[in-house]
């Protein structure tokens, strides 16, 4: 009996003690969701941003008597022994045909950081570190400071008026080299910037990130052909789901008879946002791509076939294709703002006079206007992150032509684009040196995540909104 | 003072017109409904070809990609399930509601992160560290929920004023700079664990004693990167569901003196159990056809293999990269247009089951005077 | 009194008949059934031109669909089915020639909750109009100040027109409904329970606009509050489950019922 007794004790009392546990693994989980999304946050904004401040470049010496200079990129613990190693960018391929060089960090004998240090961005062979020896224009010869004056002024000038002119460089292994001024981007003497440079630098490099076209296989230069290709094909994806999305969410919900069939296409296009994006490419591969396209090649463009013109991927049929993979969200959103409208306010509509367009147009879609907005905000939100099916419908590594130019019909719907998305897949996982291509990707995945969640804090602050101005009506 | 008669000479233009705008509404809103139907029709249409053909090579060469997406969404949902249901059902019933307006659309943000970027993260930073630093990895993965829980005894043992300091309402956020602190001892821990236990290096250990190859990117990787992705879907879906429990229900357990978490567990749980399931549900269809993460996160091999150090190859990851390249009408091009479609029919077979049994839980809801 | 009511036998429900010219809306054996369910049954009345008629009558009794009834809202509603025939001036509203909106707007319809439309006073008010016809800004400001002045608003209004209407208080936003209506200028007034969402002196006010309005315009007014009926109706419908019970004057239907059953409603003792 007493044992009997003693053993529910014991089990209430280990019952209790998982009682209080929970609530906190529980809690964790809340930490951890959060912890793990500001990580990648932090991270994203610390590597994105970071990779324009000029980083310092170290003259390192080694036990054996040879120097390098590079960028200190990364320590990490040798593998199978004690001790770690430290990664260098010392650029110069063109001098030493590599890049990068793992030191052992015992093996360092000095390390050191001299202000006569440069670095240069070159297109070919990628950057240069050393020193600058002199810089020959004509017959004239500057050397010294007044060499890197030169360089810095001549630099400042648009390309277009820099006079020809030679670098004469070297490493800090003593390799000389002969650069001409054409090949070189920009240069930089980062350890002997001032804070306020280095400022200066940053937002220079931000600038140009934002606003130049990619080099070296995408490894460097800027994302800004992604950045126009991604906001046109969703300009075109809007103009399209909005007034189609608007359509069928009216029909759903003002027009059709409410019975057990529009409530059935109603959970079907609920779920259509669910089913996966990768279907909705195959889809516009099968049908705008293959399907139309092909035919208009038939009817309009057999004179190039078969090299296809819409029979391939292409701006267009990306935008269609996102079209329909983000009309569920548009209807859903609308469909959401229709039903919340008081029905006092149609009845008062009619009961006035009104037919049912001028219901619809004058009283219903004003109210619902602000629901329809936010319904297209999450589709561009959708549509900008989304990669998978554009893979299948148009986008491109590296687009050769803008979709828009100076060239008759000046849109071209036929053409290949770039996308921010596909650009950051592309360069990480298929460079020639993912290494050096890292810090372009991170700047990328930055800029690609705080469109989209810019987009979406837009979004939910419209529906805050929208929601107050509906309480106080009540 | 009698304003002017009316007169109505726009009368039978205004018929017109609203004749004419009803039909074109309806004309474009079922053109609109039909061209989402073209999807499936378009689907089945081109899988017909292989029918003919019947071919059961082909589906041999189908089932590892079956295999993959499976194996894929296991790996993400044993990750994402408890870290969303338990975010839930903190959230739902214990998190105070100041705190709970700015955390919600926090963690329903990851969901707006895209999935290329949560995928590069996976492949390139995530991978190459686990793979360093296996032992810690999995470490952490033990150790994080124990110091969970060590941190609910230590708030029990803790003076009064401390834990008014800290409540548990408010848990959820002075617990991240707790678990940020556990990760660096893990870290700083592990290598020395490593040392002592499992000799020297646990992936030798792994290959010798259990013959498990270790690939960079794995089904762990896979597992992580796409629970991350997963788990605001199943977050949001779940919270709602235990939030929009009538508080008359968790109320009257706790006046019969069931304490907060039985309440949760007995009474809100057994109410929202639906709404909970179809959470899960919807989190199921996302793992499943989530292209991006496995793409970039898996290494895409084609293997049989249930080890979570080996890689995989998706059916949505197989489409993607594939699909360009097969010229069509050939054998891979059905073939992968088939997979196309069993990744529709799943995800739509299990969306339609999430939200049936959603609204009738609503109605349920509603039946029971709920605030919903 | 100008109707000449003669009684029904007492099997049937009574009737209160006008001469055709006095008589502005007629009802005869008007049903009407929700999705199968009976609203209204078999119900046959008319309603006087220049007066104020009120339905009363326990709550789900079918006054409200009646009123809906004469407006054709249910036209709205796939399932509401309806037999029997309501006429206005003499036109039957359902006949195929009929012009439905045209026929709203001459029957014009206040509802329970005020609903003002999300725009300025004056947009509100310019609504009905704009549907109608394009009118000269002059014209159309005439009409809206003559319409808000009828409606007992526009001294309150009038340095706001501007303004969004939800900022106007609930009895405000109840006139400015009637005046919307009247902008139009109906020949009939359906209000449905006006005051049922205002404080007593709005209430009041309603009132007072009902009665001053009835020179204009035949009103009907739905109201579940008696003394309301008998302060500014001068005909009096009670209608109980769908059916007519009694109509007549309303000095007599409150003074003098001839059912036991209207006098027990009257009194409070059936809800």
């Amino acid at each position: 009996m007493t044992s009997g007794a003693a053993n529910t004790a014991s089990r209430h009392a280990r019952f209790h003690w998982l009682n209080t546990v929970w609530p906190w693994l529980c809690a964790a989980s809340v930490a951890l969701s959060l912890l793990m999304l500001g990580a990648l946050l932090a991270l994203l904004l610390a590597r994105g941003l970071g990779h324009f401040w000029p980083a310092a470049l170290e003259e390192v010496t080694l036990r054996s008597g040879e120097t390098l200079a590079g960028e200190a990129v990364r320590e990490v613990a040798l593998p199978q022994q004690a001790g770690t190693e430290q990664l260098y960018f010392t650029g110069n391929q063109d001098i030493e045909g590599v890049r990068w060089r793992w030191v052992a960090v015992e093996e360092i004998a000095e390390r050191a950081q001299p202000d006569d240090l440069i670095r240069l961005e070159r297109s070919p062979w990628g950057d240069f570190i050393g020193r600058l020896v002199a810089i020959e224009e004509n017959d004239q010869r500057l050397e010294g400071d007044a060499a890197w004056q030169r360089l810095t002024t001549l630099l400042a000038l648009p390309a277009s008026q820099r006079q020809a002119s030679d670098l004469l460089l070297t490493t800090v292994d003593g390799q000389p080299l002969r650069q001409p001024l054409a090949n070189v981007i920009s240069a930089q003497m980062p350890n002997a910037m001032a804070w306020w440079q280095k400022a200066h630098a940053w937002g220079e490099g931000v600038w140009r990130f934002l606003s130049e076209g990619p080099r070296a296989a995408n490894t460097h230069g800027g994302v800004w052909p992604a950045i126009f290709g991604t906001v046109l094909m969703v300009i075109l994806m809007s103009v399209i789901v909005t007034p189609f999305g608007v359509l069928a969410a009216i029909y759903l919900n003002e027009i059709a008879h409410q019975g057990r069939l529009t409530r059935l296409v109603r959970i079907g296009v609920r779920n259509l946002a669910g089913v996966p994006s990768i279907v909705y490419g195959v889809f516009g591969l099968g049908v705008f791509v293959y399907g139309i396209g092909g035919s208009l090649d038939e009817w309009f463009f057999s004179d190039t076939l078969p090299s296809p013109t819409f029979g391939t991927g292409g701006l267009l049929w990306a935008s269609l294709t996102l079209a329909l993979l983000t009309l569920p969200v548009v209807i859903v959103a609308t469909e959401e703002g229709l039903a919340r409208i008081p029905e006092a306010q149609r009845e008062g509509a009619v009961a006035l006079g009104a037919t049912r367009l001028e219901m619809l147009t004058r009283i219903v879609l004003p109210m619902a206007a602000p629901a329809m907005l936010t319904g297209v905000i999450l589709a561009i939100a959708r549509a900008a992150g989304e990669v998978a099916p554009l893979m299948l419908v148009g986008v491109a590594k590296l687009a050769p032509q803008m979709p828009i130019d100076g060239e008759f019909p000046y849109l071209h719907l036929e053409r290949k684009f770039m996308h921010l998305g596909y650009h950051l897949f592309d360069t990480a996982f298929h460079g020639e040196d993912v290494q050096a291509a890292i810090p372009q990707v991170y700047a990328t995945a930055l800029l690609l995540v705080l469109i989209v969640l810019v987009l979406n804090l837009t979004a939910i602050f419209l529906r805050h909104y929208l929601r107050r101005q509906r309480g106080n009506e009540c | 003072m009698t304003p002017p008669r009316l007169t109505s000479s726009r009368q039978p233009l205004r018929l017109l017109q609203d004749r004419v705008a009803t039909g074109l509404i309806t004309a474009g809103g079922v053109g609109v409904l039909l061209a989402i139907l073209a999807i499936g029709i378009f689907l089945v249409w081109e899988t017909l070809p292989l029918l003919a053909i019947g071919d059961t090579l082909a589906l041999a060469k189908l089932s590892p990609l079956a295999w993959g997406t499976l194996k894929a969404a296991l790996a993400a949902l044993l990750f994402a399930i408890p870290v969303a249901l338990g975010a839930a059902a903190y959230s739902a019933m214990f998190m105070s509601a100041s705190l709970r307006a700015r955390i919600k659309p926090a963690l329903e943000m990851m969901e707006a992160i895209p999935g290329v970027v949560v995928g590069f993260i996976a492949g390139l930073i995530l991978a190459p560290w686990v793979e360093r630093h296996l032992a810690s990895a999995l470490l952490m993965i033990v150790w994080l929920p124990l110091s969970a829980a060590l941190a609910g005894c230590l708030w029990q043992l803790a003076k009064t004023r401390l834990r008014r300091r800290l409540p548990l309402s408010w848990a959820g956020v002075w617990l991240v700079p707790w678990l940020a602190l556990m990760v660096t001892i893990v870290l700083w821990l592990a290598p020395w664990i490593e040392q002592q236990w499992l000799g020297g290096d646990l992936r030798q250990l792994l290959d010798e004693r259990f013959g498990m190859d270790y690939a960079t990117r794995n089904a762990l990787i896979v597992g992580i990167a796409m629970g991350f992705a997963v788990i605001p879907s199943i977050y949001s879906l779940a919270e709602d569901a235990l939030a929009d429990v009538p508080t008359t229900l968790i109320e009257g357990a706790q006046a019969l003196g069931a304490s907060r978490w039985q309440a949760l567990w007995k009474v809100a749980l057994a109410a929202a159990g639906p709404g909970v399931f179809s959470a899960v549900m919807i989190g199921a269809g996302r793992a499943v056809g989530e292209t991006m993460i496995v793409l970039m996160a898996s290494g895409n091999t084609a293997l049989f293999s249930a080890s979570p150090f080996e890689g995989m190859r998706s059916m949505a990851a197989a489409i993607a990269i594939e699909l360009p390249e097969a010229s069509p009408g050939g054998l891979t091009y059905h073939l992968l247009i088939l997979a196309a479609l069993v990744l529709f029919i799943f995800t739509f077979l299990v969306n339609t089951l999430a939200e049936v049994v959603r609204q009738r839980l609503r109605r349920r809801y509603r039946q029971m005077g709920g605030t919903s | 009194m100008l109707a000449s009511l003669h009684s029904a036998n007492t099997s049937q429900a009574p009737v209160a008949h006008f001469s055709s010219e006095h008589s502005c809306l007629s009802i005869d054996h008007l049903s009407l059934a929700y999705a199968g369910k009976a609203a209204l049954r078999d119900l046959t009345l008319s309603v006087p031109r220049h007066r104020v008629t009120a339905f009363i009558g326990p709550s789900g009794c079918g006054k409200s669909t009646l009123l809906r009834a004469i407006n054709r809202l249910h036209d709205l509603n796939e399932s509401v089915t309806h037999s029997g025939k309501i006429t206005l001036e003499g036109q039957d509203i359902h006949a195929p020639q009929t012009n439905v909106t045209e026929l709203r707007r001459r029957v014009g319809m206040v509802f329970q909750t005020p609903n003002p439309f999300p725009m300025s006073i004056y947009e509100n008010v310019a609504f009905g109009l704009r549907l109608q016809q394009r009118l000269p800004k002059r014209k159309r400001d005439d009409i809206i100040e003559w319409a808000l002045t009828s409606a007992a608003l526009w001294d309150e209004v009038k340095d706001r027109l501007h303004r969004s209407a939800w900022q106007l208080s609930g009895g405000q936003q109840q006139r400015l409904v009637i005046a919307r209506t009247l902008a139009v200028q109906p020949d009939v007034l359906l209000l449905d329970e006006p005051a049922s969402a205002l404080d007593p002196i709005s209430t009041l006010k309603i009132e007072e606009l009902i009665r001053n309005l009835k020179s204009e315009l035949t009103l009907v007014l739905v109201t579940h509050n008696m003394q309301q009926a008998a302060r500014v109706s001068d005909y009096t419908a009670f209608l109980h489950q769908g059916e007519l019970i009694e109509y007549g004057p309303t000095d007599q239907v409150f003074t003098n019922p001839r059912l036991q059953r209207t006098e027990n409603y009257i009194t409070g003792r059936i809800t």
